[in-house]
């Protein structure tokens, strides 16, 4: 494989190109879900193929080919430099230099989660599932996933790297119906649940079996709580939510791509401008953001990017300013400052693009009763349902699974259908409480869009729940 | 073995059990990426994927693969005969379809399929050029795709399409506006055009001011319709959004929920879209009425789904890729019926008072049942005054009712637009639909956000 990298890169600098990198990605995954006792998917899949991007006269080509034998390989390279060549614009784009790298990175697992048998999953899944029964729960779905992906980097600047990353993750999700409505509840995570870069070991962690009753109890209890209210009011926020709201409106307007106009078609563009280094105020001091591809688990980390910087844990908002960017070496050039370090492609078929890779909310102190001490009158929301946010990543919207009301700092009646909404550098600033570390938890999300063609990435977030004050729950038309 | 039916064919073949069908996928795609006038991310694509899946005494399991040789096949074989032996027996899987005749649909053009690298690239210097004074932002983009199906009861069914779309965001600081264009031949788009309209627009966004949150008449450009009413699709015309009593529509067929102007269909066979032949059983594609005149008439329907259904309901041919099967049935060929409207400024005379939307972004599902979503506008709103179109707005956020929006429509342009609706995620499989401007009684705004431009 590596050889077939080597022999693109060698075409695509014969073919007149200045750089020129080549990445061969080979992917096996393994999904499983059961629904209401019988299986859903039982799906297993292996793809592979060889992404070719080159730098000619400062315009970009990129081609793709499933075929791994020299005719594909050659083929790639000749196309990319094609398209480079008559690609219209001034193009003067440039790479920040870096040193070759070189080595090898796997993730840490004790099991592997594709050795473990098919029928295994499926029984883990029916358990789990089986457990959410409940009369008004309509629909019970628990589901499990495991990968393993094989990236081999070779570059004109002399990088060559090779990766194995293995991930796996689960979760549960309990429909109830009833009363005219429909009420959902998830565990771990909303969406698919959650996973990490780990062995089967995380997948057994999790608990899907324990924690199944409550969250069919949950769902089912929900058909008869009243409405969430609109009110302005202290809204404190469950990890799971808290770092979504970190992804949406930290993650994604801190892309530096984003900054300098490149996604504006199509995720839009950010409200924060490159000037804005070392001097933003994002939020309020208690507010710290890091990029980290180094977590252990995160299922943003790799040994390195896809350009083959190093991976580096980086600060993004410190003490509530913003001190960093995510950034490819394009971006970082171009800036003046930085190091590259979050170029990502979803596959072999892709270009590389500044993604998040693990962005976590640093803890405060306390726990989460901590944080409910002194609240006379706020709510308290847990686990996404929904989420918009404009193009500029200002105006938000996000709603929950669940709610209760806070009342003299303990939590009281059970409310449905919560929403919340804001503007992000005043939600920020009204953050006036997060939990410690004892309360921080890590999500892994599989769902995160972006690019054209669209691309997945998946990227981890850990936050501890978290303190807003004066914000607009209760969204209705 | 060359062509995708014979790929699938030969999975078939080298499959044991009791039965097997085999879905072959090949793309051959190119998109240029622009953004500041500059083509900044290419993406050409060569690719072919099989999607495999055995039987064996009630019990089916799938493997996916893009290896085609021999020993690729045979190892896809054996994955997916281990995935078969891993669950137990589905009393809810229906049998293998038997091949039916599959209708036409002329959705190939021999130019579109063999367009060079070189003159994707140079296609996208057009739309560059007619974005003007402003910078562009977006795309165009050419795909060939071929779907065939093979199957151990004798299915064998092939279908090559082609795609193209055409998309500019002509941005500026302070100033943004957006135009996109979607056919199945590349010389029935005019990329200049698309540039120019969007800069026509974003021309009249400078100097955007905020609104009041309230209710307000609405016009609708056939880029929002076209969003709006395909999420809205994807949670309400599925036949297992219905089953399982997740639909705005479950208890509601055949009750009038909507204005009587009001006509939706799935329409794959409509030579005006992307057409289609056959669904992912190789059933072949259907002309399904989901709305007639306001009546909520159907929904789409699989093999599966129909069986679960029994009473009669059969296949309406919309299966969807075995890798997707949790989906369930969708439809994603909508065809709205026109109105009357010569155009969208008649549309504003008929509202009067009210906004005009040109495009919607980031759609939030807030409560599937109820068909309630929230996002916000983009790149071209503008408020309506005395029945012609006045100021432009900052980006709005909506939180919206789609029934609401749709029970009362003061009318609908004559003229439909083909509008894009793939993000082109995986494997490609372009859809689009076809709508007009709609205007609208109640579109709820609930905040207000960015302005126009980057």
């Amino acid at each position: 494989v590596r050889d077939l990298c080597s022999l693109a890169v060698e075409a695509a600098l014969a073919a007149g190109a200045r750089y020129a990198d080549a990445r061969v990605v080979e992917i096996r995954e393994q999904g499983v879900a059961t629904k209401n006792g019988r299986v859903e998917t039982a799906a297993d899949s292996e793809t592979a193929g060889i992404g070719v991007r080159v730098l000619v006269d400062g315009a970009w080509g990129f081609a793709a080919d499933r075929r791994l034998g020299r005719d594909g390989v050659l083929a790639a390279a000749a196309r990319a430099c094609d398209f480079a060549r008559a690609a219209p614009g001034g193009h003067k784009r440039e790479l920040l230099p870096v040193e070759p790298a070189r080595g090898r990175y796997t993730t840490p697992s004790e099991r592997d989660p594709l050795s473990v048998p098919l029928d295994e999953k499926v029984e883990l899944c029916l358990r789990a599932e089986a457990a959410l029964r409940h009369p008004d729960v309509k629909i019970a779905v628990a589901s499990v996933r495991a990968r393993r992906e094989r990236r081999v980097l070779v570059s004109s600047d002399g990088t060559e790297v090779e990766q194995e990353l293995v991930e796996c993750g689960g979760g549960v999700d309990a429909l109830a119906v009833g009363n005219g409505i429909s009420q959902l509840r998830s565990y771990p995570s909303a969406h698919g649940g959650s996973s990490a870069q780990a062995g089967w070991e995380y997948v057994q962690s999790l608990g899907l079996e324990r924690e199944a009753p409550r969250v069919a109890e949950q769902a089912a209890a929900l058909l008869r709580a009243d409405p969430c209210p609109p009110a302005l009011t202290t809204l404190v926020l469950d990890a799971e939510q808290t770092q979504l709201q970190v992804h949406e409106s930290v993650g994604h307007p801190t892309e530096l791509d984003r900054v300098y106009g490149t996604e504006a078609a199509y995720a839009g563009t950010s409200w924060v401008g490159p000037g804005d280094l070392g001097s933003l105020r994002y939020g309020s001091e208690l507010m710290t953001v890091t990029a980290d591809p180094t977590t252990p688990g995160g299922v943003g980390s790799f040994g390195f990017d896809d350009e083959g910087v190093p991976a580096a844990r980086q600060p993004v908002i410190e003490g509530g300013v913003l001190t960093g960017f995510l950034s490819s070496r394009e971006t970082a050039a171009r800036l003046g400052a930085l190091r590259g370090g979050s170029m990502r492609a979803e596959d072999w078929s892709r270009m590389p693009l500044v993604r998040m890779t693990n962005l976590h909310l640093e803890p405060g102190t306390g726990s989460f009763a901590k944080l409910l001490d002194g609240i006379d009158e706020g709510v308290y929301m847990e686990t996404n349902r929904s989420w918009s946010i404009d193009d500029k990543r200002l105006s938000f919207q996000f709603g929950t699974q669940i709610a209760w009301e806070i009342r003299d700092g303990k939590l009281g009646r059970m409310l449905r259908d919560p929403t919340y909404a804001g503007v992000t550098p005043v939600f920020w600033g009204s953050l006036d409480g997060v939990a410690g570390p004892e309360e921080w938890r890590m999500y892994g999300l599989t769902n995160c869009g972006k690019g054209q063609p669209g691309q997945v990435a998946h990227v981890s977030h850990g936050a501890s729940p978290t303190r807003f004050r004066n914000v607009q729950i209760g969204v209705s038309p | 073995v060359t062509s995708p039916l014979e790929v699938a064919g030969e999975a078939v073949a080298l499959a044991e059990g009791d039965g097997a069908e085999a879905i072959v996928s090949s793309e051959r795609s190119g998109l240029a990426r622009f953004a500041g006038s500059e083509v900044h991310q290419p993406t050409l694509i060569e690719d072919l994927v099989v999607q495999l899946r055995v039987r064996r005494g009630g019990r089916a399991g799938v493997a996916i693969g893009n290896r085609t040789d021999r020993e690729g096949l045979r190892e896809l074989v054996r994955r997916a005969e281990a995935a078969s032996a891993a669950v137990a027996p589905d009393p809810e899987l229906p049998s293998l379809a038997t091949p039916r005749p599959v209708p036409d649909a002329a959705g190939y053009d021999e130019q579109t399929a063999q367009l060079p690298a070189d003159e994707l690239a140079r296609a996208a210097a057009p739309a560059i050029a007619g974005a003007g004074v402003f910078d562009a932002y977006g795309f165009v983009t050419s795909g060939a795709t071929e779907t065939a199906i093979a199957s151990s009861v004798g299915m064998a069914v092939s279908q090559s399409r082609t795609d193209m779309t055409v998309l500019v965001l002509a941005a500026g600081d302070d100033a943004s506006g957006y135009a996109d264009a979607t056919a199945r031949a590349a010389r029935e788009l005019d990329p200049e055009a698309v540039g120019h309209e969007a800069a026509a627009k974003a021309a009249r966004t400078r100097g955007a001011g905020d609104l009041e949150p309230g209710r307000y008449a609405a016009v609708l450009e056939p880029y929002a319709v076209a969003e709006l009413v395909q999420t809205f699709a994807g949670m309400t015309f599925g036949a297992l959004e219905l089953l399982e009593e997740r639909s705005f529509l479950s208890g509601r067929l055949g009750e009038r929920l909507f204005d009587r102007k009001l006509s939706i269909a799935d329409d794959a066979l409509d030579p005006a879209g992307l057409p289609r032949a056959f669904d992912y059983e190789g059933s072949p594609k259907t002309r399904v009425a989901l709305v007639d005149e306001g009546v909520a008439r159907g929904v789409v329907w699989d093999r599966r789904t129909a069986m679960r259904a029994g009473a009669g309901h059969e296949t309406t041919g919309h299966a969807p890729p075995p890798a997707a099967s949790a989906w369930g049935p969708q439809a994603t060929a909508l065809v709205v019926a026109p109105g009357e409207a010569e155009s969208t400024e008649e549309l504003a005379e008929l509202v009067g008072d009210g906004i005009y939307v040109t495009r919607v972004h980031y759609l939030g599902i807030v409560d599937p049942r109820e068909g309630i979503l929230t996002g916000t506008t983009r790149d071209g709103t503008f408020r309506i005054r005395g029945g012609a179109i006045a100021e432009p707005h900052v980006n709005l956020r909506f939180t919206i009712s789609m029934p609401e929006l749709l029970a009362e429509i003061p009318g609908l342009t004559r003229r439909r637009k083909l509008v894009n609706q793939s993000d082109f995620y995986g494997s490609r499989d372009a859809v689009a639909a076809l709508v007009p401007a709609l205007a609208t009684a109640s579109f709820t705004i609930t905040g207000s956000g960015a302005r126009p431009g980057l």
